[in-house]
């Protein structure tokens, strides 16, 4: 009798629990499955960014997005009181995004975990933390344009803006994971229920050629110089010429890649990549090699420079208007001859000027990976009139981008190549490492040709009409540029852009390095100011890589 | 004959009830390590993304320049003035 009473009680106490879990499972279901069935997404960690030495440049950080949730609040007032002070935010601000109707309204992100633990410490009832990561720069702004920024897309997700982080987005992003999980009321895993897990892929980290010491260089000496010479804007770019490998890349003004909102997006623009402008003189030694290059001069012919040429209905002349009689071709680049070169034109002839214009990549992307690169303009052969061609020579009537400028005068001193500037050259996934190797687009000009402009270029150098504080004991080669300016189809004298290039040591360069003044007021010419910061640059790169002298 | 069976059913029932109550056990046992580890786990990504901050920023130029000048190493130095001469030029 004991027996079956015991083995009812067990009957009636499993049937219970049997109804109990009907009522659950099915008749509640649908109701109470997100209870305890959990799918969260798991974010990827967004990819860092490191210099050639892997020295940080774009890491990530903890940070908070503050919430409320209105229904749970006690007292308003008060809350808003306390959020005001944290947050250093006006009330109204604040009593303006908080809508009592909803029940999840965000009020603040990006917070670091002090401030997060400052506010933790207030015990407010109805107020919460997500926890986010965002972007922080060890170098805070130093190669702003470089690396772009992050911002969000219309769906609130993270998406990089211009420069690498605009280009890379994808590899940097990585992908996410999810996680379903069945959790208790403690929130604890249920080991037999729906445990699932897909990790998220992290995204890929970049080791860039750029040298954070050279850029901060390039930086330091473009601001010291924008300020001496007065001028409104600037570039400096520094590359392997071998390679085209950049190893800094600085235009200033730029913004603080912290709070990029508060930036026009006028300071977004990468000038050195996407600033289209007539190059003037430092483009004639790419004309000068051509014409080496297809034997129509050799360095020690002869010019008779008499004075003004007429090309047309204009007349062409020197910058100063002062003629030399018989000059070389050298002389030509030394004294920076408008007259000669449309000379050496003339020799190359209207076909092959235009084909080296198209070889030297211009009116083409360098493919630079760096989002929001112009392209430049080439006009079609058929637009092209006589007097194009004779200013094309001493690079009037063209525009282009420094970075395509660069690129073409490191193809005439690295034995002939143009190469594909590139500022990546790893990329690091978990499993991998993706090496990026320099890339030759095509062959420009010779061997010899090559050997012979660099020569050309020292002697520029060395026999310039101005004088500058060189380094002692170093050659160096190079090529002043002072363009005018087209406003409104009319050139303003007033206005230049003064740039110069140039490389060192020049029988085995080691660094090219272009530098470009937008309309200085203590002088107009480039000899004057591009060139000095450029071998106060030069000093200082000499000096950090250790390279001994030659003479 | 029957006495075993109920004996041997109740044993069974024993043991089962037991190991019910041992695997349910364990189970809350080994949820809470998972629930533990992962709290550890978030805990460790976020001390590690603190400490990598804290590296890049202490290796920083940013932070060199802010060293240099709090120890003086960016102050231009004074000129020495030699005898009679009343300026020294660089």
């Amino acid at each position: 009798m004991k027996i079956k009473f015991i083995f009812l009680l067990f009957i009636v106490f499993y049937l219970t629990i049997v109804v109990r879990l009907f009522f659950l499972q099915v008749i509640y279901s649908p109701a109470n499955k997100s209870e305890y069935l959990k799918t969260n997404k798991l974010n990827p960690i967004r990819g860092r960014i490191y210099d050639q030495e892997n020295q940080a440049l774009v890491l990530n950080q903890n940070s908070y997005q503050l919430y409320v949730e209105p229904k749970k609040i006690e007292d308003k007032d008060k809350l808003l009181r306390l959020l005001s002070e944290s947050l250093k935010v006006e009330e109204a601000s604040i009593s303006a995004k908080l809508d009592m109707s909803k029940y999840w309204v965000a009020i603040a992100g990006g917070l670091p975990q002090e401030q997060k633990d400052k506010i933790d410490k207030l015990n407010l009832k109805g107020i919460g933390f997500d926890y986010q990561t965002k972007r922080f720069y060890p170098e805070a702004s130093l190669s702003a344009h470089i690396l772009g920024f992050l911002g969000k897309d219309n769906q609130g997700e993270d998406v990089g803006h211009l420069g690498l982080e605009g280009f890379y987005d994808r590899d940097l992003r990585g992908l996410p994971g999810f996680v379903e999980t069945e959790r208790d009321i403690l929130g604890r895993p249920i080991l037999i229920g729906v445990q699932q897990r897909v990790e998220a892929e992290d995204g890929r980290d970049l080791i860039l050629t750029i040298d954070k010491n050279v850029q901060e260089i390039s930086k330091n000496r473009l601001l010291e110089g924008l300020e001496k010479y007065k001028a409104k804007k600037g570039c400096v770019i520094t590359a392997d010429p071998k390679t085209m490998a950049i190893l800094s890349l600085v235009c200033l003004p730029d913004y603080d890649i912290e709070k990029y909102y508060l930036f026009n997006e006028n300071f977004y623009k990468n000038l050195a990549i996407a600033d289209l402008y007539e190059p003037g003189s430092v483009f004639k030694p790419l004309i000068v090699a051509a014409a080496l290059d297809e034997k129509k001069i050799k360095p020690n012919d002869t010019y008779n420079e008499t004075g003004q040429i007429a090309v047309g209905e204009y007349n062409i002349k020197t910058w100063n208007d002062k003629y030399e009689g018989k000059i070389s071709m050298t002389r030509i680049l030394e004294k920076s001859s408008n007259v000669g070169m449309v000379y050496i034109g003339e020799k190359l002839g209207n076909k092959k000027i235009y084909n080296y214009l198209e070889k030297f990549g211009f009116g083409q992307n360098t493919g630079i990976d760096l989002e929001g690169e112009a392209s430049g303009y080439l006009k079609p052969k058929a637009n092209w009139y006589p007097i194009d061609y004779a200013t094309v020579t001493f690079g009037q009537g063209i525009a282009i981008t420094p970075i395509q400028m660069i690129r073409a005068f490191a193809s005439i001193i690295n034995g002939g190549y143009l190469m594909k500037p590139y500022i990546v050259q790893k990329i690091i996934s978990k499993n991998k490492i993706t090496e990026i190797k320099p890339q030759v687009e095509r062959r420009v000009v010779s061997q010899m040709t090559s050997e012979i402009i660099r020569k050309m270029l020292i002697s520029t150098v060395e026999n310039a009409e101005a004088k500058w504080d060189r380094p002692k004991g170093f050659l160096i080669g190079g090529k002043t540029g002072t363009a005018q300016v087209p406003i409104k189809g009319i050139y303003d004298a007033s206005k230049t852009i003064a740039s110069f290039i140039g490389f060192a040591p020049a029988n085995n360069p080691r660094f090219l390095t272009f530098v470009i003044l937008y309309e200085p007021q203590s002088s107009q010419w480039g000899s004057e100011t591009a060139a000095p910061l450029f071998f106060e640059i030069t000093k200082d790169l000499i000096v950090y890589y250790g390279i001994s002298p030659s003479q | 004959m029957k006495n075993i069976f109920l004996k041997t059913t109740g044993l069974i029932m024993i043991v089962l009830i037991i190991a019910n109550l041992f695997v349910v056990i364990s189970g809350i046992f080994i949820s809470d390590q998972i629930n533990t580890f992962e709290k550890k786990t978030d805990s460790l990504h976020k001390i590690n993304l603190s400490l990598e901050k804290k590296v890049a920023s202490l290796g920083s130029l940013k932070f060199a320049t802010e060293q240099a000048k709090e120890y003086g190493f960016t102050n231009s130095t004074a000129p020495q003035y030699i005898d009679q001469l009343k300026f020294a030029y660089r």
